[in-house]
């Protein structure tokens, strides 16, 4: 790995279940409040009740029936962070802007609706598809602001968001843009529910990472995006960054389709090449947010490759605060990775009561000041992906 | 008359018990297919899964945590029979006998 | 940055490996299937759609170990087998190896066999996780890692017209960027029945037999599957590569102004979508020498690498093939009609999309 400039980022906004911005999400995980329950936004006929972290259908900027959920989320959290930036339509034409996001309902077709009519030799409304190919998740906001950057959807599982973060990055580095507007867009779905609950994975009560009883993960939905600047672009404006994505390291267990590998091998490897690329010590990190979505494997597995590679560092997971918004999630963690950095401070890792004897290291349980400039963001993906950013400290508060 | 009754109740029990023993063979047979079936076992037929083999942590079978969680599911679809948790399917899925066994007691 | 195309696997209705392709190249033939499109009823429709055949994978794979793969990842596998076999690279570290793939549309036929296993009784209890698991669109990249022990980055890109071209853009950061020493980057669409269903009912096909790229005012686009797997690397010890990717430029026709440079081939992505299929011809001129080998392999977003492999390919046999259709092509217009040894040492690669956005691939030969 070559190592390489920390790019810097200079608008940040997510939504969540935790807040429909950042700083709101911010004071609701610093006051330790959970909005978790029963889905609304869709039925199933499941025995049991499996809770998720929804954010409110009657939100304002949900209201548009003619794209995706997921689609409303990134252009909402886009506008948001675009703004921060101090940026807006016409001075990013003046730009080359690429978009890069990362997302799993926004690039599937899987209305089930449709399907069921046309299993049955029926003529389906083409409503939905329609809405399908306009909702792809970069394209909309390449078109919402007409941008003529590369544009690029990640679908990776639940690394999407990382890795549309680490990848936007790198364009910059390249030089092959000014500007990249990158993060993470999911949904909640019933597919998604159904899944994931047929993988005997999904806690019926509200998720516990890392805690000794935990029972699986709860499901998710948001957006976050960065503003990621070019040095010579953000000197122009005289825009101080509110964070930098200093390194990024990803790698595979190449062992399982839905078991992260026992021994951790692609989580070490993708944080040794996030340190490296970065030119950070492992000794200058403040905190590590875990990926720690409380499921029996990855806790186990996160735990002992932090205890070894990061021993004594706090780290906590917020999927307790947010369910696990899939592709969105390593965005939205990176977002509050950055926010807690200005802080100086991380909030407990909730869900988190009573240490499990077989995991090497345990959470924070309480909020927690921290101290340093720089912070690890980490996702381990379906299919084995491991991907890691180091993220910096910036100036601005967020 | 006593030797009567006495022919007629072993009669009736071993014709239960008869009709007891080809249904639980039928459902040995039927937990063969799901599994060849519902798990894409394509080089292994039903009859060639021995009654008493180890389903998972057998390298001739080759099931893995995905085809325990699959299996799951189509025992709740083929029998009813609902698994609550993957430990309680550890239990039930030793083998063929066990799981038999374990839907039995709760069909 | 140059990289360097050192293995190419291809897999379509025109067969399986680079020969086949090359076959078909030779002989413009394009092998179809009838199928029904559309479940029993009042939206069924015969048509003609590009089906892969990959039993060629159980030769590098054992089907044991194939056994849950849906036909999405045995695409990907075979692709990327062939690809690495090609390559003939003998000390490949898999472990400094990433993984790219693009795909429009994932694994259709596994996501609705997901939903089947929930409407079939309507109980959402008896949704199948094996199905699940194998409809994310990641799956055949986790496969391809999986099975042939690849630990480096993996990357699953789904971006329509633009997946491909994309994804080359991130296989050459991730070179520049010593990330990996070696990309497995692939293209890789399946035909589904449903989509080819929705395509028919969005847009209206003009009858006709065939994929005519250059009718720019007509519907003639078939729908279909295939996969083009490229290894890719940042230096080259010998020339046995098949050519050099110079360049990729991802922009918006309506704000770039692309050059062509007169002394290069133009193939073109055109593949009988009418709404895309128009913005072609600003490109035609009487300058370049075109062709489009769409018709050979079919209209879907993946299409994009099998035309990069035909730029690979003719580059490494020293042959341009005739663009296997053309009518419609204006008179004046310059068109690859019969084989012949290549005359340019360029070919770009262009694809358009609905919405303007382009890309624009510089391949070169190796003259060094």
């Amino acid at each position: 790995m070559i190592q390489g400039k920390h790019i810097a980022v200079s608008g940040i906004e997510c939504i969540c279940a935790a807040g429909l911005n950042l700083k709101d999400c911010v004071d609701s995980m610093f006051s330790n409040i959970r909005n978790v329950a029963t889905p609304s936004g869709f039925s199933s006929n499941h025995k049991t009740v499996y809770p998720v972290f929804e954010i409110p259908g009657s939100s304002p900027f949900l209201q548009n029936p003619q794209i995706f959920k997921t689609g409303q989320l990134a252009l909402e959290a886009a506008h948001g962070a675009v703004k921060k930036a101090g940026l807006d339509k016409k001075n990013l034409q003046q730009k080359r802007v690429g978009v890069c996001i990362g997302t799993t309902v926004g690039s599937s077709l899987n209305n089930e609706k449709f399907y069921q009519e046309y299993r049955s030799g029926k003529d389906p409304d083409m409503a939905p598809i329609k809405r399908f190919l306009r909702s792809n998740p970069a394209d909309l906001i390449a078109r919402e602001y007409n941008l003529s950057g590369p544009c690029q959807t990640i679908v990776n599982a639940c690394s999407s968001g990382t890795d549309a973060i680490g990848i936007g990055a790198s364009w910059i580095q390249a030089g092959i843009c000014d500007v990249v507007i990158a993060g993470g867009a999911d949904e909640l779905c019933r597919v998604t529910y159904n899944g994931f609950i047929s993988l005997l994975i999904v806690d019926s009560s509200p998720c516990r990472p890392f805690d000794v009883s935990r029972a699986g993960l709860n499901l998710g939905e948001g957006a976050a995006i960065f503003v990621l600047e070019s040095e010579k672009s953000l000197t122009e404006r005289k825009i101080a960054p509110s964070a930098f994505i200093c390194g990024y390291g990803s790698s595979s267990d190449a062992y399982h389709l839905t078991a992260p590998k026992p021994d951790g091998a692609g989580l070490k490897r993708a944080i040794t090449d996030a340190l490296e690329e970065s030119g950070v010590f492992a000794s200058d990190i403040a905190f590590v947010n875990a990926h720690g979505t409380g499921t029996e494997n990855n806790d186990r597995v996160e735990s002992m490759v932090l205890d070894l590679m990061l021993n004594g560092v706090p780290f906590h997971s917020t999927k307790g605060y947010t369910g696990h918004t899939l592709g969105a999630s390593g965005a939205i963690e990176a977002a509050f990775t950055s926010a807690f950095l200005v802080a100086g401070k991380i909030p407990s890792s909730i869900g988190f009561s009573k240490k499990d004897p077989e995991l090497h290291s345990s959470p924070q349980a309480e909020n927690k000041q921290i101290d340093g400039n720089f912070a690890i963001s980490e996702s381990l993906a379906f299919g084995g992906n491991n991907s890691v950013l180091v993220i910096g400290r910036g100036s601005e508060p967020l | 008359m006593f030797n009567i009754c006495l022919i007629a109740g072993l009669i009736y029990f071993y014709t239960n018990n008869y009709s007891y023993g080809i249904w639980k063979m039928a459902l040995k047979e039927d937990l063969k297919k799901v599994i060849v079936e519902g798990l894409f076992l394509e080089d292994i037929k039903p009859e060639e899964i021995k009654d008493d083999e180890l389903l998972f942590g057998n390298e001739s079978l080759g099931l893995d945590s995905l085809d325990a969680v699959e299996l799951v599911v189509q025992i709740q679809k083929h029998f009813g029979v609902e698994i609550k948790n993957i430990e309680e399917g550890t239990v039930a899925f030793q083998s063929i006998n066990t799981l038999a066994a374990f839907i039995e007691e709760r069909q | 940055m140059r990289i360097y195309v050192k293995g190419i696997g291809t897999a379509g209705g025109f067969g399986c490996g680079v020969e086949k392709l090359v076959s078909a190249l030779s002989n413009g033939e394009s092998r179809t299937k009838a199928v029904t499109l559309g479940v029993k009823g009042k939206a069924e429709v015969e048509a003609q759609v590009f089906v892969t055949d990959t039993s060629a994978l159980f030769s590098f794979i054992p089907k044991k170990s194939l056994r849950r793969i849906n036909n999405y990842s045995k695409l990907a596998l075979l692709g990327a087998s062939l690809a690495i076999e090609d390559s003939g690279i003998k000390d490949l570290d898999r472990t400094r190896m990433g993984i790219i793939i693009a795909s429009g549309y994932g694994a259709m036929n596994t996501t609705f066999s997901f939903l089947d296993s929930v409407i079939d009784e309507g109980k959402d209890e008896h949704a199948s996780p094996i199905h699940f698991s194998n409809s994310v669109h990641n799956s055949a990249a986790a496969h391809v890692s999986i099975l042939m022990k690849i630990e480096g980055p993996s990357l699953t890109v789904s971006q329509f017209e633009m997946s491909f071209p994309s994804a080359l853009l991130t296989a050459r950061r991730w070179l520049e960027e010593k990330r990996v020493d070696s990309v497995l980057l692939g293209g890789v669409d399946e035909f589904s029945g449903v989509l080819g269903y929705c395509g028919q009912r969005l847009f209206k096909k003009d009858d006709v037999s065939g994929i005519k790229p250059f009718e720019f005012n007509k519907q003639t686009a078939i729908p279909g599957g295939g996969a083009a797997f490229f290894i890719l690397t940042r230096d080259t010890d010998n020339d046995s590569e098949y050519c050099i990717i110079e360049d990729v430029s991802i922009g918006k026709l309506t704000t770039d102004k692309i050059s062509i440079p007169e002394d290069s081939y133009l193939f073109i992505g055109a593949d009988g979508n009418k709404i895309s299929g128009q913005k072609y011809q600003h490109f035609l001129n009487n300058k370049n020498i075109v062709a489009a080998y769409s018709p050979l392999y079919g209209s879907f977003p993946a299409a994009a690498a099998l035309d990069l492999a035909v730029a690979g390919v003719s580059m490494k046999k020293n042959r341009i093939f005739a663009s296997p259709e053309y009518s419609g092509l204006k008179d004046g217009l310059r068109i690859i009609k019969e084989e012949s040894k290549i005359n340019h040492e360029k070919i770009c690669c262009l694809k358009i999309c609905d919405h303007d956005e382009y890309a624009l691939i510089r391949v070169s030969k190796n003259n060094s």
